[in-house]
């Protein structure tokens, strides 16, 4: 990922990720990109949003879109309290929904791979590769791919 | 607190860093100020041509922009400028007055200094201009009238003297000073170097303006503190301010439900709610302009028209200093300006026609502002020649926006609200401004955009009445909360007319369907229904039959029922905007946080009466009513049921009506109160039950004069229309007795219940003290 790899002055130096639960899987986020981290806040649902839509959250006086990534994957929705990493897209703040926020750690850019060729098409527009950690896999998450407004052109409702 | 919305910076010291632009821009901003205040003189010079004040404000206005040029290096505007100065420094000294030709000579100038300034604007550049032309017409205009009329001059020379010899009244200046100084000041706070430059320009101007040069000295004290009690405020910023304190308030309520235990967390707390119901309050009067920065460019804009149509049009204005929210005073500044040209086109006839029909050749236009409740009230009314409902019809029946069935069905204000619709209009000819097709829906459309309504009102050969109905701010909405399948909604308030309440069983038994689309009958007529559950495709999370509530809403002309679980209290909301994903629903106008800090989405009425295939209902059930009054003298009575007979009070004395438990009846010398809120409720107790009994009452709120009074009743049944009696043998109308629903009925006489004595209440009690005059509530 050439703008990830941007991020750090030189290709030895670590990026800082912040790792966030989904499911089964360990995801990555660059830490630079997040606004705020809200823990389990309350959300509202939306009738008849897009399936992608997680529900409304409050935000220092603005109202949040969320996005699931859950329902994005497909994955059961479960009734556990979310936490919401905050980001800022094209048409102002969004929250990305996940089951639970890890640590922030860093990893090197040399660990980077991109996406299996045997991932599913969906998996492979949402994820932009990944990092080989000493014990398991780091998904990388690219906040710009997860924008409301570019999932209203990419993904199916 | 003074603020333009071009003006995105603020007036602060600083180093002498700031470059000629930032020089330039504060010109700007204020030569813009200085015109539009020479453009209100202009037209008022007309009526009052020897005003002296407000020919030295013009002359002022002008040799401001002309001092300022001449260093900031704009010559073609410091030539015109000067040109203007000479005419204006003739009139002001009395050698000259003001006639039409002098006035539409200044207008051209004002006109060509506005797009020289626009030009440097958007390009930095004076750009090109027939200076020559200009400047050799106001020459013309020098000399054309000093010549020729020379008994005007002498009575101008001998008033002067009168006046004072030096020129302008001493306390008129200061005030009328103010909007120049800024920039003084200003370019002193920014740049100490550049002191020199910034004065010489003006103390050249002084040499050669002997007459301005004396009260130059006095202003300059004055001004200063003007220009530090006022700050340019990007409205950004004054946003952002709204938003946080929004969030202050969220945060307060929250603390308010947490603290209840510790005492002093409770005071403290309270402070703070109080400071934070200030602080908002303060934040969004920083928020509101009067109309009259709107108001203002209508005299220009009406003698401009009646000059081209020519009519003759008097303007009067009133209410100028009523204020509104800045944003919704831009929405309306279209709609207005569309309302007004259509009223001197349309409405004012012209001179010989006026004449022929036995009225003053000079029409009149008439704006009016004033607030009612919650809302600004903008009135554009003129008396010229009014609609024809039969013009009317037959356009709408040409144009086919109706059928000819339906049209003999309306009502003549209904047939006059048909000018609203899309693609109507009645001019004889296109003109050159108005009449293209496009025009009250226009006007309409932009008005319900921001929560306004707008209503017309016409007679024919009397003229025409067109009111805006515009809420206070934009930002806060008062809206019910209503619950569907658990969930919260925002419903705004505006477009609710009445709520139903229907019991299981009557869902069952009163919602009828026809093909599919289930309708209510209300009064008779049939409604529409729309259930929001299934609008919104919820889950039903229950098969039990419920309580259903009907709000029947009123979005642009269309009549409908939204069938909701339940209600909530009116809230007034703060609306916040949805991202793109959400407003591609197409049924929320927003989303709101509310003060349990439960967040709601915001109905749009008209979206969903569009997705509903709602129509267009012209038959308006409250109007008719309206209609049926002036017909038949009869009006509306609430009908109650008391003891055992019925009993009714004009519904348009009622205030409001509570369910009360009987207890809460207190007795003062034989008279039957309330307390309410720490006031005092005279009670005529009709329920015909004893007073000791337990249970509750319907307590009907009533007006009666200044006072209020209460009717207590057993239960209130229906709102009907009375009809009146005569005694059996005369002509005689009954008092007191009045037909409803085919029954007589008394109707409780309000002026007969009896007032209050002196009292003052005491640990909880009543107690009568008949020295008091005033009732207080001593606490215990």
């Amino acid at each position: 990922m050439p703008q990830l790899a941007l991020q750090t002055t030189a290709q030895d130096e670590g990026i800082e990720m912040c790792s966030v639960v989904i499911g089964q899987t360990l995801y990555g986020v660059p830490v630079m990109r997040i606004l705020e981290i809200l823990g389990k806040p309350s959300k509202q649902p939306v009738p008849l949003a897009p399936g992608y839509i997680g529900g409304l959250v409050h935000y220092r006086g603005e109202v949040l879109t969320a996005v699931s990534l859950r329902r994005l994957l497909n994955m059961p929705a479960h009734d556990a309290i979310e936490d919401i990493l905050v980001f800022e897209g094209a048409d102002g703040y969004f929250g990305l929904l996940v089951d639970e926020v890890g640590e922030v750690m860093t990893v090197l850019p040399a660990d980077f791979e991109g996406n299996p060729s045997t991932l599913d098409d969906r998996r492979k527009s949402l994820f932009a590769g990944t990092y080989k950690l000493s014990n398991a896999l780091l998904v990388m998450l690219d906040p710009e791919r997860l924008d409301p407004v570019c999932l209203a052109e990419t993904a199916p409702a | 607190m003074r603020y333009k919305g071009k003006a995105a910076q603020v007036l602060v010291s600083l180093p002498d860093n700031v470059s000629v632009d930032e020089l330039t821009r504060e010109f700007l901003i204020e030569s813009q100020e200085s015109l539009d205040r020479m453009e209100r003189c202009l037209t008022k010079l007309e009526e009052r041509p020897d005003d002296r004040e407000l020919l030295a404000e013009i002359f002022r206005a002008v040799h401001t922009i002309k001092g300022t040029t001449g260093f900031l290096g704009f010559s073609r505007l410091e030539s015109v400028a000067h040109a203007g100065e000479n005419l204006l420094g003739l009139l002001r000294d009395g050698k000259l007055l003001a006639n039409a030709d002098i006035v539409s000579g200044l207008l051209v100038l004002l006109d060509m200094l506005r797009e020289i300034l626009g030009s440097i604007e958007s390009t930095g550049h004076e750009g090109q201009g027939d200076d020559v032309s200009m400047i050799r017409r106001l020459h013309a205009l020098q000399h054309s009238v000093s010549e020729g009329d020379g008994e005007v001059e002498s009575r101008r020379l001998s008033g002067e003297d009168a006046i004072s010899p030096k020129g302008e009244p001493e306390n008129s200046i200061p005030k009328k000073k103010k909007a120049r100084k800024p920039r003084v000041k200003a370019g002193a706070a920014i740049a100490p170097l550049k002191d020199a430059e910034i004065v010489k320009p003006q103390q050249e101007a002084k040499a050669i303006e002997v007459y301005q040069a004396e009260p130059q000295t006095a202003h300059v004290r004055t001004v200063v503190n003007a220009a530090e009690s006022t700050l340019r405020v990007d409205v950004d910023l004054l946003n952002r301010m709204m938003n946080l304190v929004g969030e202050l308030v969220l945060t307060r309520n929250q603390i308010l439900q947490m603290v209840s235990t510790d005492a002093s967390l409770a005071m403290l707390s309270r402070r703070l709610d109080m400071v934070t119901a200030d602080l908002r309050e303060t934040v969004m009067k920083a928020r509101m302009q009067p109309v009259s920065h709107v108001f203002s460019k209508f005299p220009r804009m009406v003698r401009d028209l009646a000059q081209q149509l020519n009519k003759r049009v008097r303007l009067v204005m009133e209410g100028q200093e009523t204020e509104l929210d800045k944003s919704l005073l831009e929405a309306i500044k279209d709609p207005l300006t569309h309302s007004v040209r259509n009223a001197i086109d349309h409405g004012i006839e012209v001179p010989h026609v006026r004449e022929a029909a036995g009225k003053d050749p000079e029409g009149m236009l008439r704006l009016r502002a004033y607030q009612e409740g919650s809302h600004v009230v903008i009135e554009v009314s003129d008396d010229g020649g009014g609609m024809k409902v039969e013009r009317i019809r037959d356009k709408a029946l040409e144009r086919k926006l109706i059928t000819r069935e339906r049209s003999a069905q309306l009502s003549d204000r209904e047939l006059m609200q048909l000018i609203f619709l899309p693609g109507f209009s009645t001019a004889e000819a296109i003109t050159n401004v108005s009449g293209r097709g496009v025009g009250m829906d226009v006007v309409r459309t932009n008005v319900e955009k921001i929560g306004g309504k707008v209503e017309i009102d016409s007679r024919a050969g009397k003229g025409t009445t067109l009111r805006l109905r515009i809420p206070l701010t934009l930002a806060i909405v008062p809206a019910l909360i209503v619950h569907s399948r658990g969930q919260s909604f925002a419903l705004p308030q505006g477009a609710l007319s009445e709520l139903v309440h229907l019991s299981p069983k009557q869902v069952e038994a009163q919602v009828e369907w026809m093909e599919g689309a289930a309708l209510y009958r209300l009064r008779g007529k049939l409604l529409p229904l729309v259930f929001m559950g299934s609008l919104l495709k919820q889950q039903e999370n229950t098969t039990e039959p419920r309580d259903a509530y009907i709000a029947v809403l009123n979005a642009e002309g269309r009549r409908y029922g939204l069938v909701v679980d339940s209600l909530a209290d009116p809230e007034e909301i703060v609306v916040k905007p949805l991202s793109s994903v959400l407003k591609q629903i197409g049924l929320f106008s927003g989303a709101t946080v509310l003060g349990n800090g439960e967040m709601a989405l915001i109905l749009d009425p008209g979206a969903i009466a569009t997705q509903s295939n709602i129509g267009m209902a012209l038959e308006d059930d409250e109007v008719e009513v309206v209609d049926t009054s002036e017909k038949n003298g009869s009006a509306e009575y609430l009908l109650m049921q008391s003891a055992n007979e019925h009993a009714a009070v004009p519904l348009e004395s009622v205030l409001r009506i509570e369910r009360i438990p009987r207890a809460q009846m207190e007795w003062l010398s034989g008279v039957p109160v309330l307390r309410f809120e720490g006031t005092l409720l005279p009670l005529k107790d009709r329920t015909g039950q004893d007073a000791s009994q337990d249970g509750e009452m319907t307590v009907v709120v009533c007006r009666d004069g200044e006072r209020h009074v209460g009717v207590a009743v057993a239960q209130v049944l229906d709102v009907a229309f009375g009809k009146q009696l005569n005694e059996a043998g005369t002509d005689a109308v009954t008092h007191d007795v009045i037909l409803l629903k085919n029954r007589v009925t008394s109707i409780v006489d309000l002026r007969h219940i009896p007032g209050l004595p002196g009292a003052r209440l005491r640990q909880g009690e009543l107690t009568e003290t008949w020295e008091a005059n005033g009732l207080i509530e001593v606490p215990a």
